[in-house]
C-alpha cells in the first residue's frame, strides 16, 4: 500500500499516539523498542488508524520521559539503533501508516552537549544559545508551569555560577531562539529526519520559544516569526509533509499558531478536553458548545486536533476555577490523582469503566470537527497507576495479552521499564488486545468499526459544523456538512433516556440513514424531528435526497 | 389516581409541557407567579438568577413562570432574561444551562392558579426543593435565594418562612390577627404565615398537591395562608429565615377586605378539619429563625389614623344588626361602649380584641350567617384594634413594639380555652 | 188522593232510603280514605320533619331572617310550620278526593280548581321563602360593603336594598297565585316609578353638594393621596 498523496492528508488522518518504550519489546530488555513497534504495526493497520505520533525517542537521560533531549539526531539505545527506525519507518509507510515525529524545540536536556559548551565558559561560542543571567531578577512574573516540582523559571548553574531559564523542569535549560545559529541547527535537526522520511513533527512547547521583558514571554510575536520561518522551509523543500503545534492556550490565542496558512497546519484543542468530560458529569452540552462556539476560524488548509487523553495530566489550565473545582470533585476525589492542576487518569478509569460513556467520548472525538488521537491503550480501554511518580501512571505496557508480561516482553518481569497493571478490573489479565480481538463485541473490536465508519466519509475530517439547539440541554446535536455530505450527530450527555426535538426545517424531505447499521430512519418533515435515545447513545445520520 | 392528578392535566398545556420534558429532573424550582409585573419583574428575574448562579453553581435549577396574562410586556422581559450567556452581566460564571421557563395558565389571573401550575412542575421534575418568589417586592437582592432554599436543599427543612426587616407600621393585619392568633392556635411561632415568599420541600410539595391547597371551592381562598397551614398541621419541619427589608409596590387600604380573606378567612376555614389538632392544650414553640438579628424600622411616616377611628365607630354603628348575629351580647356591648370614646381616649384593650376574634371565628365555625359576611364585618373593628396599636406604639422603639405585640400573643394564648367553650358550646 | 200522597211519600222514602243507600258505602269510603288520609299525612310530616331537621332547614330559614319573622308572628319555627303545612295540605287533600268519592256533582269543579291551586300556592310560599333569603343575604352583603368602602349612610342602601326585594317577591307571589294581579302591578309600578322618581329629586336637589362631594371623591386625586397615607396589611 502506497501513502495517498494529498497534500492535506492530516484532514483525514485518525492519529494514534504512542510511546515507543511501552508498546512492545523486540530485544528482551524490559523496555520497548521499533523492532518491537514494527512488528505491531499489522495490528494497528487493522485497528485503521493512518497516522503514528511517536514520543520522543531521541537519546536522553530520561529525567522527564524523553522530553530532554541530549542528541537530536540518534536513537536511544534502549528504543535500537537508527537503522531500526529506518526500517520501522519503512514497514510503517508500506502499510499506508504515516509516521509523526516529536520534537522538542524550546529545551534540551542539560546532558546535552551544547549545554555542557554552553556553560562550561561565559566565552563558549555556545554560550548566546541557551539564555543565561546573572540574577533571577528578569522576566519577573512569568509563570510556573510545573507548579509541583520547581518553584521558578531560574536555576544557578554551579558551573558556570549564573542563572539560565527553563520553563519546564531545571534539567531542560531552555534554548535561545533569538540565536540564528540556534535557529539554523534547529532547522538542520528537523531537516535530518524529513530526509530519513517523517511525515510531519510534533513541535513541543512553541508558545514559549522567545522571551522578552515584560511580557508573559507566551505567544510573543518573535516566537510566530520564527515558527514562520521554519514552516517557510518546509514547505520549500518538504511539500506535504505536517507541523503540529503543542499549545495549551485558549482557542483564542491558539489561532495566531496556524498565521495565514504559513504557520502550523495543525494545532491540538485543548480547552475542548476537559470540557467533553464536564459535559457528560454535568450532563449538560453548556460548556461544549460555549468552548466551540468561542473557537475561532482557521485557515482551510488548516486543522484541530482532538483528543480525550494523552501521555500528560488532563490538563485543567484553560478552565474557570468553578469548572476546576467541579472536575477535581466528580473525577478525581483522591488528591493522589491531582498533579499540576490536572488529572493524571487514564480514559476508562475516569469514565468509571462505562463502556457506554467511553464509546459517546469516542463518538464525539470522532465526529467533532478535526482530526482525532487515540492514545495507545484507550482503545481497549487501559487502566492507570496513581502511585507511579509523576505521569507514569498512564505510560505503563501495552496490554497484549493475559499472558507472560502481557504479551508486551519476553524479559524478566522485574526488568519491565514499568510495573504492569494488574488489579482485577484494569489488569492485563482483563484488559488484552488478544482476547478483545477474540469478541466481536468488545471496546477494540467497536473501535475499529467506528474508525472504519469515520473514514468512510470526509465530511468528518473536513466539513463544517452547526450546532442545532434543542429545547432538551442534555442533547448535544450538530450538523456536519462538506460538498454534498450532510450527516448529523445526536449525542445523549445524560445517564438517562432522553426524548428530544430536533429542528430539522432546512433538512426537510431528507431520509435518515444511520451510519453504523446503515438501517432508514423516517424522513424530516414539517415538524420537528422526534427521537427518543437511551443513557449516553449517539447517532450519526447520514441525510440523503432519494 | 384520585381525582386530584387528573385536575394537573388541565393547569400544564401542552407547550408548557414540551418545556418540562425539555429541562427535565431538577435539583431547585424558583416559582414567579406574574400578571402585568412589567415594572419589577426584570429586576426580580435578574435577582434570581444571580442568586442561583452565585450560591447553587453546582444545582440543576429552573426558574418557572406562571403568568395570567399579562396585556403588558411582562412575557417579553422574562423571555429576554432566560437568555443563556457564558458571561452573565454581574460576572457570575455558569457552569450549567440556567433554564427559565413560562407559561399563561387560563382563567382569571389569581395566585392560586399560579401556585398550582408551580406545584405541578416541581413534582413532575421533582424538585427537591422550590422557592416562591413576588415579583411586587422590589426589595429582593440574590442572597434572598440563598436563605430560602438552603435550610430547604441543605438542612432538610420543609417549609421557610421569611422574615422582613419591616417598619413598625407595616404589616399590621399580620402582627394584630394573623399571626398572634395562628401562634395560639396551631401552637408554632410563625412570623409570616401569610407569605409571597416562601420555600418548601418536594415532600411538602407533594402533600400540597394532594391536599389541593389552590382549590377555591374548598372555602380557602388565601393559598399562601393554606400552605403555611398545612405544614404546621401535618408532620413537617418549620423554619424562618431572615431576608431582608421589605418593599413592595403600594397597596392602600382598600385592600384589606380580600387581605382579610385571604388571611383570616382561611384561617378560621382550617379551624374545623384541624380541630383534633389546635384544641389540644400544649404550650407554643418557637420555629428555628435563620439570619441576624433584625430591628423594626422605626423611621416617622404619615398615616391617616383619624380615618381609622371613623370607620371603626361608623363601622360598629352601621353594622350592629349583623355584629349582633355574630358576638355575644356582652362582648357587642362593649364594643358598642369604647365605640363612644373620645378619639384620644380610644382604647381597645387586648382581651376585648383577642374575644371579638374568637367569637367571630366561632361563628365562622356556626356558618350564622353567610362567611363571607363575617369576615367583611370583622374589617371595621380590625381598623379600630390598628387605630389602638398606632396610637399605643407612636413612639415606641422596635423593641417595645415587639413587647407590644408579644403580649397580645399571650393574650390570645391564655384565651384559647375560651374559643374552646364558644366552639363546642351552641352545638 | 190518599194513595197518591202515600205512594208519593213512600216513592220518596224509597228515593230517600235508596239515595241513602246509594250513599252511606260512599260515605264509608270517603270516612275511610279521610282516616288513611290522616295516617299518610301524619307519617308525611314526621318524615319531613326528620328532612328538615338532617338539612339544617332551620338555619336557612334563620339566614334569611324567616325565623324572627315568624317568632314575632308568634309562630314555631319554619320547619315545624312546613311540616304542619304539608300536613294539613295532605290530609285535606285526602278529605277532597273522599268528598269527589262522594259524588256531589258540582263538587267535582271546585275540587279540581283546588288541585290545581295547590302547586301555585306551593310555587308561591317558595318564591316568598326565597325572596326573603335573597333579601337578607344582599342587604347585609350591601351593609358591608358600603361600610368598608366608605360609602355614606349604609344603613338606608341596606334597607332600601330590602325592601326593594321583599317588594318584588311579594308581588311575583301573588301574581303566581292569580290574586288581584292587576292591581298588585299597577300599584307596584306606581310605588316604584314614585320612590325613583322621588329618590332622584331629593338626590338631585337636595343633595347637590353631596353628589358633586360622591362624585370628586370618586374620581378625582384625594382618593390617591388617601391611599398614600394608608398602611399595608400585610
Amino acid at each position: 500500500m502506497t501513502l495517498p498523496q494529498d497534500a492535506l492528508w492530516y484532514k483525514d488522518a485518525i492519529i494514534y499516539q504512542v510511546h515507543v518504550r511501552t508498546f512492545r519489546d523486540g530485544n528482551c530488555d524490559g523496555i520497548g523498542d521499533f523492532r518491537g513497534l514494527a512488528e505491531k504495526l499489522d495490528y494497528l493497520q487493522e485497528l485503521g488508524i493512518n497516522a503514528l505520533w511517536l514520543m520522543p525517542f531521541f537519546p536522553s537521560p530520561l529525567r522527564d520521559d524523553g522530553y530532554d533531549i541530549a542528541d537530536y539526531r540518534s536513537v536511544h539505545p534502549s528504543y535500537g539503533t537508527l537503522d531500526d527506525f529506518k526500517n520501522f519507518l519503512v514497514a510503517a509507510h508500506e502499510r499506508g501508516i504515516r509516521v509523526i515525529v516529536e520534537m522538542v524545540l524550546n529545551h534540551t536536556s542539560d546532558q546535552h552537549p551544547w549545554f555542557q559548551e554552553s556553560r562550561s565558559s561565559p566565552d563558549n561560542p555556545r554560550r548566546d544559545w541557551y539564555v543565561w543571567s546573572d540574577t533571577d531578577a528578569r522576566y519577573r512574573g512569568v509563570r510556573i508551569i510545573f507548579l509541583d516540582t520547581e518553584t521558578s523559571n531560574w536555576a544557578r548553574d554551579p558551573v558556570s555560577k549564573a542563572y539560565y531559564w527553563h520553563r519546564f523542569f531545571s534539567h531542560q535549560p531552555d534554548l535561545n531562539y533569538d540565536n540564528p545559529a540556534v535557529r539554523e541547527e534547529m532547522w538542520s535537526v528537523m531537516q535530518f529526519w524529513l530526509d530519513m522520511g517523517v511525515d510531519g513533527f510534533r513541535l513541543d512547547a512553541v508558545p514559549y520559544l522567545v522571551e522578552r521583558e515584560g511580557t508573559s514571554c507566551e505567544n510573543l510575536p518573535e516566537t510566530h516569526a520564527v515558527l514562520k520561518e521554519l514552516r517557510g522551509k518546509l514547505d520549500k523543500h518538504f511539500p506535504g509533509k505536517m507541523l503540529l503545534a503543542e499549545a495549551n492556550q485558549w482557542p483564542a490565542d491558539l489561532r495566531p499558531y496556524f498565521g495565514d496558512s504559513d504557520e502550523f497546519h495543525m494545532a491540538f484543542h485543548f480547552p475542548l478536553m476537559p470540557r467533553m468530560f464536564m459535559g457528560v458529569k454535568l450532563e449538560d452540552r453548556k460548556p461544549i458548545m460555549d468552548i466551540l462556539q468561542q473557537t475561532p476560524e482557521i485557515p482551510d488548509s488548516c486543522q484541530w486536533c482532538l483528543f480525550l487523553r494523552n501521555h500528560d495530566e488532563l490538563t485543567l489550565e484553560m478552565v474557570t476555577d468553578i469548572e476546576r473545582d467541579y472536575m477535581y470533585d466528580t473525577y478525581a476525589g483522591d488528591k493522589a490523582m491531582r498533579l499540576n492542576l490536572g488529572i493524571r487518569r487514564r480514559l476508562a478509569p475516569l469514565l468509571d469503566n462505562d463502556r457506554r460513556r467511553v464509546e459517546l467520548m469516542t463518538g464525539m472525538l470522532m465526529s467533532l470537527p478535526g482530526t482525532p488521537i487515540i492514545y495507545y491503550g484507550d482503545e481497549i480501554g487501559m487502566g492507570d497507576n496513581v502511585h507511579l511518580g509523576d505521569r507514569n501512571g498512564v505510560r505503563t505496557p501495552m496490554q497484549w495479552d493475559g499472558g507472560w508480561n502481557a504479551g508486551f516482553s519476553s524479559a524478566d518481569p522485574e526488568s519491565l521499564y514499568s510495573p504492569l497493571i494488574l488489579d482485577p478490573v484494569y489488569g492485563y489479565p482483563a484488559v488484552n488486545v488478544y482476547s478483545q480481538n477474540r469478541s466481536g463485541h468488545s471496546l477494540l473490536a467497536w473501535m475499529k468499526r467506528t474508525i472504519e465508519t469515520r473514514k468512510s466519509n470526509q465530511v468528518f475530517g473536513r466539513g463544517t459544523i452547526e450546532f442545532l439547539h434543542p429545547a432538551n440541554h442534555r442533547v448535544l446535536a450538530y450538523v456536519r456538512q462538506f460538498k454534498t455530505e450532510t450527516v448529523l450527530v445526536v449525542n445523549n450527555l445524560s445517564s438517562s433516556a432522553q426524548a428530544v426535538e430536533l429542528d430539522l426545517k432546512r433538512y426537510k424531505g431528507n431520509i435518515l440513514v444511520e451510519m453504523f447499521g446503515r438501517n432508514i430512519f423516517p424522513r424530516v418533515g414539517d415538524l420537528p424531528y422526534l427521537l427518543t435515545m437511551g443513557p449516553y447513545q449517539f447517532f450519526w445520520f447520514r441525510l440523503r435526497r432519494i | 389516581m384520585t381525582g386530584g392528578r387528573l385536575d394537573e392535566r388541565s393547569v400544564l398545556n401542552d407547550d408548557f409541557l414540551r418545556q418540562l420534558i425539555s429541562v427535565g429532573e431538577v435539583d431547585l424550582l424558583v416559582g414567579v407567579p406574574t400578571h402585568n409585573s412589567a415594572r419589577t419583574i426584570g429586576q426580580t428575574v435578574q435577582a434570581i438568577r444571580v442568586g442561583l448562579l452565585k450560591y447553587f453553581p453546582r444545582e440543576r435549577v429552573v426558574i418557572v413562570n406562571a403568568d395570567g396574562g399579562s396585556k403588558d410586556s411582562t412575557r417579553e422581559v422574562i423571555a429576554a432574561a432566560s437568555i443563556n450567556d457564558p458571561q452573565h452581566p454581574s460576572g457570575v460564571y455558569a457552569l450549567r444551562t440556567l433554564h427559565c421557563i413560562s407559561t399563561v395558565y387560563g382563567g382569571e389571573p389569581a395566585t392560586e392558579i399560579a401556585m398550582h401550575t408551580i406545584l405541578a412542575a416541581a413534582e413532575l421534575l421533582r424538585a427537591k426543593a422550590c422557592a416562591i418568589v413576588s415579583p411586587e417586592t422590589t426589595s429582593i437582592a440574590p442572597d434572598w435565594i440563598e436563605r430560602l432554599l438552603r435550610p430547604v436543599y441543605r438542612d432538610d427543612f420543609d417549609l421557610v418562612t421569611p422574615v422582613y426587616g419591616r417598619h413598625k407600621f407595616d404589616g399590621l393585619l399580620l402582627r394584630n390577627l394573623v399571626y398572634p392568633m395562628t401562634r395560639a392556635l396551631y401552637a408554632q411561632r410563625v412570623r409570616e404565615p401569610y407569605a409571597v415568599e416562601f420555600a418548601f420541600s418536594g415532600r411538602l410539595g407533594s402533600h400540597l398537591m394532594e391536599q389541593q391547597v389552590w382549590d377555591h371551592g374548598a372555602g380557602g381562598v388565601g393559598t399562601e395562608m393554606r400552605v403555611t397551614l398545612s405544614a404546621m398541621t401535618g408532620e413537617y419541619r418549620l423554619c424562618q429565615s431572615f431576608l431582608g427589608t421589605k418593599q413592595h409596590l403600594d397597596r392602600g387600604s382598600a385592600d384589606l377586605v380580600p387581605a382579610m380573606r385571604q388571611t383570616v378567612g382561611t384561617l378560621f376555614w382550617s379551624l374545623e378539619p384541624n380541630f383534633q389538632l389546635w384544641s389540644a392544650d400544649r404550650g407554643t414553640e418557637s420555629v428555628p429563625t435563620f439570619g441576624p438579628e433584625y430591628e423594626l424600622n422605626v423611621e416617622p411616616i404619615r398615616v391617616n389614623r383619624k380615618r381609622l377611628h371613623q370607620l371603626f365607630t361608623s363601622g360598629v354603628a352601621e353594622l350592629e344588626p349583623v355584629l349582633k348575629s355574630i358576638l355575644s351580647a356582652q362582648t357587642l356591648a362593649e364594643v358598642q361602649a369604647i365605640a363612644t370614646l373620645p378619639e384620644d381616649d380610644f382604647r381597645y384593650p387586648h382581651e376585648l380584641w383577642v374575644k371579638t376574634a374568637y367569637e367571630f371565628a366561632a361563628s365562622y365555625h356556626k356558618s350564622v350567617i353567610n362567611r363571607d359576611h363575617i369576615i367583611q364585618a370583622l374589617a371595621p373593628l380590625y381598623r379600630g384594634k390598628v387605630y389602638t396599636f398606632l396610637l399605643e406604639n407612636r413612639d415606641a422603639s422596635g423593641a417595645q413594639v415587639e413587647a407590644n405585640v408579644e403580649a397580645l400573643c399571650l393574650t390570645f394564648e391564655r384565651l384559647k380555652p375560651y374559643l374552646l367553650d364558644l366552639w363546642n358550646a351552641r352545638e | 188522593m190518599w194513595e197518591m200522597i202515600v205512594g208519593e211519600l213512600d216513592h220518596a222514602i224509597q228515593e230517600f232510603a235508596r239515595g241513602f243507600a246509594h250513599l252511606l258505602p260512599r260515605l264509608l269510603a270517603m270516612l275511610i280514605i279521610a282516616l288513611s288520609g290522616w295516617a299518610v299525612a301524619y307519617v308525611l310530616k314526621a318524615a319531613l320533619r326528620v328532612i328538615l331537621r338532617i338539612t339544617k332547614f332551620d338555619k336557612l330559614s334563620d339566614n334569611a331572617g324567616a325565623t324572627q319573622l315568624l317568632n314575632k308572628a308568634a309562630l314555631p319555627s319554619s320547619s315545624e310550620l312546613l311540616s304542619r303545612v304539608v300536613f294539613w295540605v295532605v290530609w285535606l287533600g285526602f278529605i277532597v278526593l273522599g268528598v269527589q268519592v262522594l259524588g256531589i256533582v258540582g263538587l267535582q269543579e271546585y275540587i279540581a280548581r283546588f288541585f290545581l291551586f295547590l302547586p301555585r300556592l306551593f310555587v308561591a310560599l317558595f318564591i316568598v321563602f326565597f325572596g326573603l333569603v335573597a333579601a337578607s343575604f344582599f342587604s347585609r352583603a350591601a351593609l358591608l360593603a358600603a361600610v368598608n368602602a366608605e360609602f355614606p349612610s349604609p344603613r338606608i342602601l341596606a334597607t332600601s336594598i330590602r325592601t326593594i326585594i321583599i317588594v318584588f317577591t311579594v308581588s311575583m307571589a301573588f301574581e303566581q297565585l292569580g290574586l288581584a294581579e292587576r292591581t298588585i302591578l299597577v300599584a307596584f309600578a306606581i310605588a316604584f316609578g314614585a320612590l325613583m322618581l322621588g329618590l332622584s329629586i331629593a338626590f338631585g336637589v337636595g343633595g347637590r353638594d353631596l353628589a358633586r362631594q360622591f362624585l370628586e371623591r370618586r374620581f378625582l386625586k384625594e382618593k390617591e393621596e388617601q391611599k398614600q397615607d394608608e398602611l399595608s396589611p400585610l
